[in-house]
């Protein structure tokens, strides 16, 4: 192949890239270091101060709390179904491939379309939970307001993980599926169960893909934004704030203008070194010797 | 070897967990449907009966009122031209990645892999500032131009891949005969790559078509609103409005329907090019 030809098959795509993606994300590291509202206005240095004033804000720790739940309490649940209905999946039943395409089904769906239902869902008296339970005459039940401040993030997780589970588990599905299938019928013939074939072959096996898909969590799961944002609906409360959000409320601001673009980036900063950070010590901590077969 | 008792019972069980998780997917995207066709009384009062009389009026306030058939066509002009631009721009470089043999390959393909790393809100501020001082701010050109290149990531990893897998005697066989490169790629390689590039188009225009945080922050003006955008209008208008929520399910509908029709043909190539790019 010639040098030109790999020039110019190149040349488009590198600098879309680094025009519309490498450039302001490495700008974003210069504009955290000002105070700006980005309106004609000169910028003013203030060095690391946005970052010292992140530190001391109550809301972005509150936001980091929220991420850290999603991210190990959602992570948690997330995973363990996808292990379970790989483990269903695989265990020789009717319709694999109809129910691999149902579990991942709400990943072609808007998530802001989503989101309108759960909202539905968890509507004070005439939402569908509070119906349900009226017409199977739990009252109790049926008067829970899910949508308290107590209660309204966790309400959120659920739906975030019903969304979620999908793309993880087909995944880790397309990872067991290349495991040779003589290996588990040996160990049927040994009397191992599903739960046990999945844990000494299955495991084993892909481990390098669920290292993978554990990356893509974190990625995801720090940037997370436009499910909890839409599902709290015209008046976000403080309580489903993710860094993803604050970010987007400080630089653009949400009914009043906020524009204090050098600390809204400052917490996109974050969020990368987070990234960054996140994805160094899980590559360490599941790191293992990969199983050829 | 006929299934034990015992294997039966666990496989019941199995099914039943696995239907009951796919028929609640079903169940939204039916009650969405019908809560669309239903008066704001009817869905608060009796939210699981069926319309007695479908409310089609719903749909032309939503596409006329609330303008949604402009959103529609914003979406998919902008959709198309995205993944249209996308193919041209990242076919080549993920060929050229794949096969080229130049100082740092792999080196520049890390480059674009790690920007899958990158959190999107990080780009939110620059782009506005750079897209303002350049004009293209709040107009469907610099939407699609940020929505191409944020897909090129993922876009390049799976097309590289995907050349990757093809058999080389083909190129080797083409270049024996005289072609030239661009012959090898035009003629021979492209070809072979429809599979993939028919893949990777389709995921991605689900994924745009769904997208709404950059649009959230790249466009203000009402006519320049993507559908996703349409919809979280709707949400943020409830307040005031008291909540029309059949006429909010109606939009729903309109945004989903047409990636729910492309799944139910597509699903297995759609869930393969996930599987490609994610596992190898």
């Amino acid at each position: 192949m010639r040098r030109r030809m790999v020039f110019t098959f190149l040349a488009p795509a590198v600098l879309l890239y680094l025009f519309f993606v490498m450039a302001p994300a490495f700008a974003s590291f210069y504009l955290s270091l000002f105070q700006t509202s980005g309106f004609g206005e000169t910028p003013r240095w203030v060095g690391f101060g946005n970052y010292a004033k992140l530190l001391a804000d109550p809301i972005f720790w509150l936001s980091i709390k929220n991420m850290a739940l999603i991210l190990v309490v959602g992570g948690v649940a997330i995973f363990a179904l996808a292990f379970l209905f790989t483990i269903l999946i695989n265990s020789g039943i009717w319709g694999k491939k109809l129910f691999r395409a149902l579990i991942f089904m709400p990943n072609v769906i808007a998530v802001v379309a989503l989101s309108t239902f759960w909202s539905f869902i968890y509507m004070p008296r005439y939402g569908m939970l509070s119906n349900l339970f009226k017409s199977l005459g739990f009252e109790q039940a049926a008067a829970i307001s899910w949508t308290t401040p107590d209660n309204i993030f966790w309400s959120m997780l659920v739906g975030l993980v019903w969304i979620s589970t999908g793309f993880f588990t087909i995944l880790i599905l397309a990872g067991a599926d290349k495991i040779p299938t003589d290996m588990y019928e040996a160990a049927r013939i040994e009397g191992a169960g599903p739960i046990q074939m999945f844990r000494l072959i299955t495991v084993p096996m892909i481990w390098d893909v669920i290292a993978i898909t554990m990356v893509l969590w974190v990625i995801e799961a720090i940037k997370m934004m436009e499910f909890p944002f839409a599902f709290g609906g015209p008046t976000p409360s403080q309580d489903l704030l993710t860094p993803s959000i604050y970010l987007f409320i400080m630089g653009f601001g949400f009914r009043q203008p906020v524009y204090e673009l050098g600390y809204a980036t400052a917490i996109g900063v974050c969020m990368f070194l987070f990234t960054i950070l996140a994805v160094l010590v899980l590559t360490w901590a599941t790191r293992r010797e990969r199983v050829e077969f | 070897m006929r299934p034990s008792t015992q294997q039966r019972l666990h496989r019941g069980i199995a099914w039943i967990i696995l239907a009951g998780w796919g028929a609640f997917t079903i169940f939204l995207v039916l009650w969405v449907i019908m809560a669309s066709l239903k008066s704001t009384r009817s869905l608060f009062g009796k939210p699981f009966e069926f319309p007695s009389s479908p409310a089609f009026i719903n749909y032309s306030k939503v596409w006329v009122t609330s303008h949604f058939g402009e959103y529609f066509l914003n979406s998919l002009l902008v959709v198309t031209a995205s993944v249209i631009g996308l193919l041209a721009v990242a076919l080549p470089a993920a060929y050229v990645l794949s096969r080229g043999k130049f100082r740092g390959r792999k080196a520049l393909l890390n480059f674009f892999i790690f920007g899958m790393g990158i959190p999107i809100p990080l780009l939110f501020i620059p782009l506005v500032v750079m897209l303002s001082e350049i004009g293209l701010i709040d107009t469907l050109t610099g939407l699609t131009l940020v929505y191409l290149s944020v897909s090129l990531p993922f876009t390049i990893y799976v097309l590289q891949g995907f050349f990757s897998s093809l058999p080389t005697d083909l190129e080797s066989a083409a270049v024996i005969d005289g072609c030239s490169d661009w012959q090898v790629f035009w003629h021979v390689m492209l070809p072979l790559a429809t599979p993939g590039a028919a893949t990777v188009a389709i995921l991605n225009f689900v994924g745009l078509w769904n997208e709404y945080q950059i649009s959230l922050v790249l466009i203000s003006a009402q006519e320049n609103r993507t559908l996703s955008l349409g919809i979280y209008s709707l949400i943020t208008s409830m307040q005031y409005s008291g909540g029309n929520w059949p006429g909010l399910f109606a939009g729903v509908t309109i945004v989903m329907v047409p990636t729910i029709l492309i799944y139910i043909f597509l699903s297995d190539r759609m869930i393969s090019g996930i599987t490609m790019g994610g596992v190898k």
